[in-house]
């Protein structure tokens, strides 16, 4: 038995073992790896960074702890984003029932970890409200983009030192009538759930996506078509927009390098406050290594069925 | 005046809508559930022959709601919150403006009793294993009580911060009790984890798959395999910043600018551009084709099978 034909028939569990040994060694380092962000994460960055002071974000969290490499991430990145701009947003899900509770423990999270570098501490009712679960996404979303007011009328949300009033009443949505009063909305998704939210809302409201490796092909139509302002795809989405919190868009940076190139398009800084480089950061070196052992495993397969073939007598399949 | 008129705020409540706590909430609620019942008894009592009559009408009814609110002519700057409607068509349209929210909010409804209808197919599929001690019945038993364990204590959750914090006190870790505490240990600490334990199973079987099934043996396959390595070593930060730079030094030197076609981000973008949106595109297109003739034939009634036979 030749060593090509020992590779093709090595043990599977050996495979395993190779990978989760090669990915958890990636998960202890955390280093800012150079890399050049796809344009589509450097738009989502920018209209982020674009949304008017004082204007509220409307984000539809679609995902649970089953997507969470990618849309925690995600998730954390945009909380960040938003806290470190004091945008006041509202939150809800329509493809989950899960999803909502996902989204609070992230939230509080991120609220913790704000308050522990001693920067603002987010309040319910003052600066967020949680809008909860929906249960059908296409009756959600078209009756948002006709009245958001009904869509959302009877909602009540805590606010410290007011007790439960309605949603209206908060500081949140006191300046929001319709849709379009929103200054952007944001769906992080782990489902088709972008698809309905574009197809109801993209003429009402700018709309953000940030969601899985495998949902974001389907979403590409909808960015090349310009009816999603910007879209940050699975792992390397979530390490773009770190990199873009961490050095902005066409920003010299002390060497006078520029670490964010868009050619022709204006200049956005960097995110100064909280963490910026976080768990895209920590997660990225991994996808490198199970980027190159995957390569590796087609490659190696191949070769060995190659080097099989060649030899006297073998068959051809 | 017409200016504070269009600034104030909307009535929040109407035949459709009551502020929560209420009377008329208690009251509506109690008369939708006595309605509910006797329409579901009512219902029951129909022979079977007809049932498929008030299916198809009332799927008919409920789908013609949003092709008449989409399909309706509008005048374009209308705006029926302050305006009266000129004539009888635009009037309809205003009424249909105004149905689509009780509309939508029925079948938000609708959705989460599907939500209940699968807890109870659930429960009651395993409770009777567990009684017929059927194969594997201790898997069912571990299934009922961690649902109920998990029911308990997130209702507890739930019920501790809707009426007992009216200042958003458990927003805060520093503040929880113990319900709150179990509560995240069981939905945080055991469930997620284990959910995202089962999806990370996926990496092992694609990393087997590659090795084992992902074989060079046609024209179609090289190429497949061939854009896929372009794209996964583009999703490769430290490769694609090291080549760029290789490819911008080169530029430099020769001063040719159409090397920079070669940058890796540029090639993977122009496969995205140029191969996978249109495919994926044509491919949405003839999903959104097969929808509309599977829509088309639910609403009217033409489709065989399922709750209309």
């Amino acid at each position: 038995m030749t060593i090509w034909e020992k590779l093709q028939a090595v043990d599977r569990r050996i495979l395993y073992l190779i990978l989760a040994v090669c990915v958890s060694a990636g998960l202890f380092i955390t280093i800012e790896i150079p890399t050049d962000p796809d344009p589509s994460s450097r738009d989502l960055y920018q209209a982020i960074m674009d949304i008017p002071e004082g204007k509220t974000v409307i984000i539809q969290s679609d995902w649970t702890n089953s997507t969470r490499g990618e849309s925690m991430g995600h998730f954390e990145n945009l909380l960040r984003l938003l806290m470190s701009r004091n945008l006041k947003f509202v939150f809800y899900s329509a493809a989950d029932p899960i999803a909502p509770q996902v989204a609070r423990t992230t939230l509080a999270r991120i609220i913790k970890e704000r308050k522990d570098e001693g920067l603002y501490e987010y309040q319910i009712g003052e600066d967020y409200i949680d809008l909860g679960y929906f249960a059908n996404a296409e009756a959600t979303n078209l009756n948002m983009g006709i009245d958001l007011r009904n869509a959302w009328s009877g909602k009540r949300t805590k606010k410290a030192g007011a007790g439960e009033i309605s949603i209206w009443e908060s500081p949140v949505l006191k300046d929001v009538r319709k849709i379009e009063d929103a200054g952007m909305m944001i769906v992080v998704t782990a489902s088709a759930s972008i698809d309905v939210a574009v197809q109801r809302l993209n003429k009402k409201v700018s709309i953000g996506a940030m969601v899985t490796g495998v949902v974001g092909p389907t979403v590409l139509p909808f960015y090349q078509a310009k009816q999603v302002n910007g879209v940050a795809v699975g792992l390397k989405g979530v390490y773009d927009l770190e990199y873009c919190m961490a050095n902005g868009v066409n920003l010299k940076d002390e060497d006078g390098n520029i670490k964010v190139l868009n050619k022709g398009g204006k200049e956005y800084p960097k995110i100064t406050e909280g963490k910026t480089l976080a768990r895209g950061s920590k997660y990225y070196g991994t996808l490198h290594i199970a980027l190159i052992l995957l390569i590796l495993a087609v490659v190696l397969g191949n070769v060995g069925m190659a080097m099989s073939r060649k030899k006297p007598g073998a068959k051809r399949s | 005046m017409l200016q504070f008129l269009a600034q104030a705020t909307p009535p929040e409540t109407n035949f459709w809508q009551q502020a929560p706590g209420t009377t008329g909430l208690i009251l509506g609620v109690v008369g939708a559930f006595i309605i509910g019942m006797l329409l579901f008894f009512g219902l029951s009592t129909i022979p079977t022959q007809f049932r498929r009559y008030i299916i198809v009408g009332f799927t008919f009814l409920a789908g013609l709601v949003f092709v008449l609110q989409y399909l309706w002519p509008r005048p374009i700057n209308a705006d029926f919150e302050k305006e009266l409607p000129r004539n009888a068509v635009e009037g309809f349209g205003a009424w249909l403006g105004v149905a689509i929210d009780p509309v939508a909010k029925t079948a938000n409804i609708l959705a989460a009793f599907l939500l209940g209808l699968g807890i109870f197919s659930l429960m009651r599929v395993h409770i009777n294993k567990i009684r017929r001690r059927a194969q594997d019945w201790g898997f069912s038993l571990i299934l009922i009580v961690s649902s109920v364990i998990m029911a308990i204590f997130g209702f507890w959750d739930w019920n501790m911060r809707q009426f007992n914090d009216p200042e958003a006190l458990l927003t805060s870790q520093e503040n929880w009790k113990f319900a709150n505490y179990v509560n995240d240990a069981l939905f945080d600490g055991m469930y997620q984890q284990m959910d995202a334990a089962m999806f990370s199973m996926i990496a092992f079987f694609i990393l087997s798959a590659a090795y084992r099934a992902f074989r060079i043996r046609s024209v179609e396959a090289t190429v497949m395999m061939a854009s896929a390595l372009i794209l996964m070593l583009n999703l490769m930060g430290a490769l694609t910043f090291m080549w760029s730079g290789w490819i911008n030094g080169l530029v430099e030197s020769t001063g040719n600018q159409f090397l920079t076609n070669f940058d890796l981000t540029v090639v993977a973008g122009w496969l995205r551009a140029n191969m996978q949106i249109p495919a994926i595109r044509a491919i949405e297109f003839g999903v959104g084709l097969g929808a509309l003739a599977m829509g088309l034939r639910l609403w009217l009634g033409l489709e065989k099978g399922g709750v209309s036979s």
